[in-house]
């Protein structure tokens, strides 16, 4: 026997919810289908198939007011922005679950960033299992898997006219208190296939194809934009800035920045240790496969496949992985 | 398609690579989901087999040839990405004698996005420009022009009948998706300046927050830079990740420019676009 | 329930009390602290950074100039260089800035001891070797022979020029000044700082080398170290790169798999040389 919902039960306990909590999902708007906030429950793509921007808008989002510098009784105050009510994060797939975990990773690590520490407390994560796989998923690969309730507080598995309900954390036992749960003899459905990636292994050899020529012939075709970045749920790097606003008051902005950007290393002077285009392509996927699971032990990839989806001139990361794994085994067995 | 314009230029590039008369050639291959195109770069004759050109071959190749100057490179070209070229000719951004353009008799392209290949382009519906203008091989047999469309584009005639409230609102809404990924300056063969505006922050003309302010100042100025310069390509609107109609702004301003100058961006190598010249008997009705 | 985290983003306010031009473009800022106890837990050793902001404008890192123990101001020398720092200079005593820190590792100035010390600073490069001169020479007997090589454009840009002499004083102390240019009163020497290194002829044994300065200044001092017989493990250095938030977090430092925020920004030669990519 499995917890059950229907569909119309499903739907009737998130509007419910929403009257004490703030409710993000995936949310369609000309074309491009992003989580944000729902007004009305109508709205929420619930097949989202892989948003194309990952569940981090939520918790990291393009741009966010860190706090607030003004000045009282001759006195410089200093306000934290902070969250007013908890929220509800749906509609994200077994991947994206995943996803968060490493965004944990820098956000979490002491000294923790308080506001996104105060928003992963305060959120609690609603998954809806893969009914497809696409062609550019590799989840499987990196530890996930289209049915993976692991990262998420609750997960959906569509089955028999409404979802077959998985809850093991607290927050989505919580959570649940106020659906119309059914027992129900539904069978799980087996999940998709999924493509795989030959992972194994890349941490290892990655030192090796660092100077391999074939950075440079990749970083022909890419165009250097941040789009990779910005729809990856791993990627966390960040610009700060001031800006003032009426009164005087200032807000201390952070706002999404990426490595492929010329200026993100550069400093005042001019100096840049990454000057080519090459370097900073490789940057992307060093920081990935070999300096974030040395520094925060594990490798900054979930296998959702946005960028491979978004990448206008298919820079596609299954495709490195596999030649890195190709040009990483010529170099062990002593090959030049 | 009649002829197999994948195979001429494979043929072509192994001509030019193995006599060695350029070093790199410039063109398409198939992408990893099978089915759309990805840009190649050949540096050795063997790499050319690997060339194709279909209508999934969207992407304009131009900007590639700033990647470096001094290469002997040759670029597989539609009639658009040939008045790229030539922008960044008459710019002088390249050396003509370094650049080996195979122009493409162009039958259109598609839609295309990630595994997916989709009906005709709009632009190439209204494309006057089939054969390449300026070509030192040509791909394909030469067709009759269609007359070009006369009039202002109804899309653009759509902004225009707006009241300045409305277009306001109206822009307000594209710009306010934009995630600043600045993939429409990195796609734009137009856009080749060493620090861009928007990532000057001594001074800082453009915030970094995605803000509505910030939003739309980097999106106007970003057009205002392409007036009289944009080839039309639709490489700005094609690699956006979120659907900003960036070619209406182009449009738009290439009617202006059009009207006030009768002046095609890009048609030919050597004449220079209005705002990089100097009359002083103009007189434009402003001021 | 509202989180008892304080951002480690939230700088602490400190008061400005004194600017100090110490050449055309270079003044040293003298800031306290607000809060008491702040004051207290901000403890930093030689080579350590904070960031300063200038609220509305931003924030940047800088190298801490001053010694902990010897006194309560935190100072910094800014460089006009950028936005932030122009509006640093425009501060009158009393403002109030933001002071986030101390950040990153520090010379290590114990397995220093018993050792002869030569300090080669460029230009700005100075401000966060000033606290090493003033830690050894308040510790004299610990530590062996001490040169410090001084170099600048010119004169008039010798930066903390009016303590030298007050250095150069100490027992078994020497300091060798030098400009690239010189002007009317310039009776000093006019030489590169490499030049000046290979001149004086520091002896390796027994030694260390602590350098900082212009990246170009660097590469042509390794080259006269290594020449004069100088291993790797002997040279240190403080790398100067991108940052924007000195916790790991942001990614802009990260050059290989370090951070220069939290690895760094003291090196030596030989930890450099292991790095993925070069720096």
């Amino acid at each position: 026997m499995a917890k059950f919902i229907s569909k119309t039960d499903l739907l009737a306990w998130l509007e419910g919810l929403m009257k004490e909590r703030t409710l993000a999902a995936p949310i369609k708007e000309e074309g491009v289908t992003r989580f944000a906030p729902v007004k009305k429950v109508a709205d929420i793509v619930m097949d989202p198939g892989a948003t194309d921007f990952s569940p981090k808008d939520w918790f990291f989002p393009p741009s966010e007011t860190l706090f607030t510098v003004s000045k009282a009784d001759g006195k410089t105050v200093i306000t934290p922005r902070t969250m007013e009510k908890e929220a509800i994060l749906f509609g994200l797939h077994p991947c994206d679950g995943l996803g968060v975990a490493l965004m944990d990773l820098p956000f979490l690590a002491e000294p923790a960033d308080a506001s996104y520490a105060e928003k992963r407390e305060k959120t609690t994560l609603v998954g809806l299992a893969c009914r497809q796989s696409r062609p550019e998923c590799f989840c499987t690969s990196l530890g996930s898997n289209p049915f993976d309730a692991t990262y998420l507080d609750v997960l959906l598995i569509e089955a028999g006219g409404g979802y077959i309900v998985q809850s093991k954390t607290e927050k989505g036992q919580k959570l649940l208190a106020s659906a119309k749960l059914t027992e129900s003899n539904v069978e799980t459905p087996a999940p998709p296939a999924v493509n795989t990636v030959p992972v194994e292994g890349l941490v290892a050899i990655a030192p090796h194809v660092f100077n391999d020529a074939f950075w440079t012939r990749l970083a022909d075709r890419c165009i250097h934009c941040n789009m990779c970045a910005f729809v990856c749920p791993a990627c966390y790097c960040f610009d700060i800035r001031d800006y003032v606003g009426k009164g005087g008051v200032v807000e201390r902005v952070r706002s999404w920045e990426s490595c492929q950007a010329a200026g993100f290393t550069k400093i005042a002077g001019g100096y840049t240790p990454r000057p080519t285009k090459a370097a900073r392509l490789r940057q992307r996927f060093y920081h990935k496969f070999l300096y974030m699971p040395k520094q925060l032990g594990s490798i900054g990839c979930t296998g959702c496949g946005r960028c491979v989806r978004v990448c206008p001139v298919n820079i596609d990361i299954r495709e490195i992985i596999t030649t890195m794994q190709k040009i990483g085994a010529k170099v062990a067995v002593g090959a030049p | 398609m009649t002829m197999d314009l994948g195979q001429i230029i494979k043929e072509k590039a192994h001509e030019l690579l193995a006599s060695k008369k350029v070093e790199c050639v410039l063109g398409y291959e198939r992408a990893t989901d099978g089915k759309t195109a990805r840009p190649l770069f050949a540096y050795t004759p063997e790499e050319t087999e690997r060339f194709i050109f279909d209508e999934t071959c969207v992407h304009g190749l131009a900007k590639f040839l700033l990647n470096w100057k001094d290469k002997s490179t040759a670029i597989v070209a539609k009639p658009c990405d040939v008045r790229s070229v030539n922008l960044l000719l008459q710019e002088k951004q390249l050396n003509r004698d370094k650049v080996f353009i195979m122009g493409v008799v162009c039958p259109g392209v598609a839609e295309c996005s990630w595994d997916r290949v989709g009906p005709p382009q709009q632009r190439c519906n209204a494309c006057p420009q089939h054969n390449p203008p300026v070509y030192d091989f040509l791909v394909g047999e030469p067709v009759p022009e269609k007359e070009p469309q006369n009039g202002v584009d109804p899309e653009v005639a759509r902004i225009k009948a707006m009241t300045a409230a409305e277009r306001r609102a109206f822009w307000n809404q594209q710009f306010d998706r934009c995630v600043r990924c600045y993939a429409c300056r990195q796609a734009c063969p137009g856009c080749y300046c060493t620090e861009c505006f928007v990532d000057q922050v001594d001074p800082t003309w453009v915030g970094i927050r995605h803000s509505p302010a910030d939003n739309h100042m980097w999106n106007t100025v970003r057009g205002f830079h392409l007036a009289g310069r944009c080839t039309q390509c639709g490489e700005c609107q094609r690699v956006c990740p979120v659907n900003i109609p960036l070619m209406l702004v182009n449009d738009e301003l290439t009617q202006e420019v059009g009207d006030k100058f009768a002046f095609q961006p890009g048609m030919d190598p050597s004449t220079l676009p209005p705002f990089a010249t100097f009359k002083k008997d103009e007189h434009l009705g402003i001021g | 329930m509202p989180s008892a985290r304080r951002s480690p983003f939230i700088p602490h306010t400190a008061r400005l009390k004194e600017s100090i031009d110490l050449t055309p473009d270079v003044k040293l800022f003298r800031m306290e602290l607000e809060d008491e106890a702040v004051r207290k837990e901000f403890q930093y050793k030689p080579g350590q950074f904070a960031f300063v902001s200038a609220f509305g404008v931003g924030e940047s890192p800088f190298g801490l100039a001053s010694v902990a123990y010897q006194n309560d101001a935190v100072e910094v020398a800014v460089r006009r260089v950028g936005t932030v720092t122009a509006a640093l200079h425009e501060l009158e005593p009393g403002a109030i800035v933001g002071v986030r820190g101390p950040f990153g590792n520090y010379f290590p100035l114990e397995e220093y001891k018993g050792k002869n010390i030569c300090i080669i600073g460029g230009g700005i490069g100075m401000a966060p070797l000033r606290p090493v001169i003033r830690t050894i020479l308040d510790n004299r007997s610990n530590y062996g022979k001490l040169t410090v090589v001084i170099g600048s454009r010119s004169p008039a840009d010798l930066v903390f020029a009016s303590e030298y002499e007050g250095w150069g004083s100490q027992p078994d102390t020497r300091v060798e000044l030098t400009v690239d240019r010189g002007d009317a009163n310039w009776k000093g020497r006019v030489a590169l700082i490499p030049a000046v290194v290979k001149e004086i002829h520091l002896s390796p044994e027994n030694s260390v080398a602590i350098i900082c300065g212009p990246p170009i200044m660097i590469r042509f001092v390794l080259v006269e170290l290594k020449a004069l017989g100088f291993a790797p493990h002997q040279i240190v250095t403080t790398l100067e790169a991108k940052m924007k938030c000195g916790l790991g977090k942001c990614a802009r430092c990260n050059v290989g798999d370090k951070y220069v925020c939290q690895d760094g920004p003291v090196f030596s030669m030989d930890q450099i040389a292991g790095f993925l990519e070069q720096f």
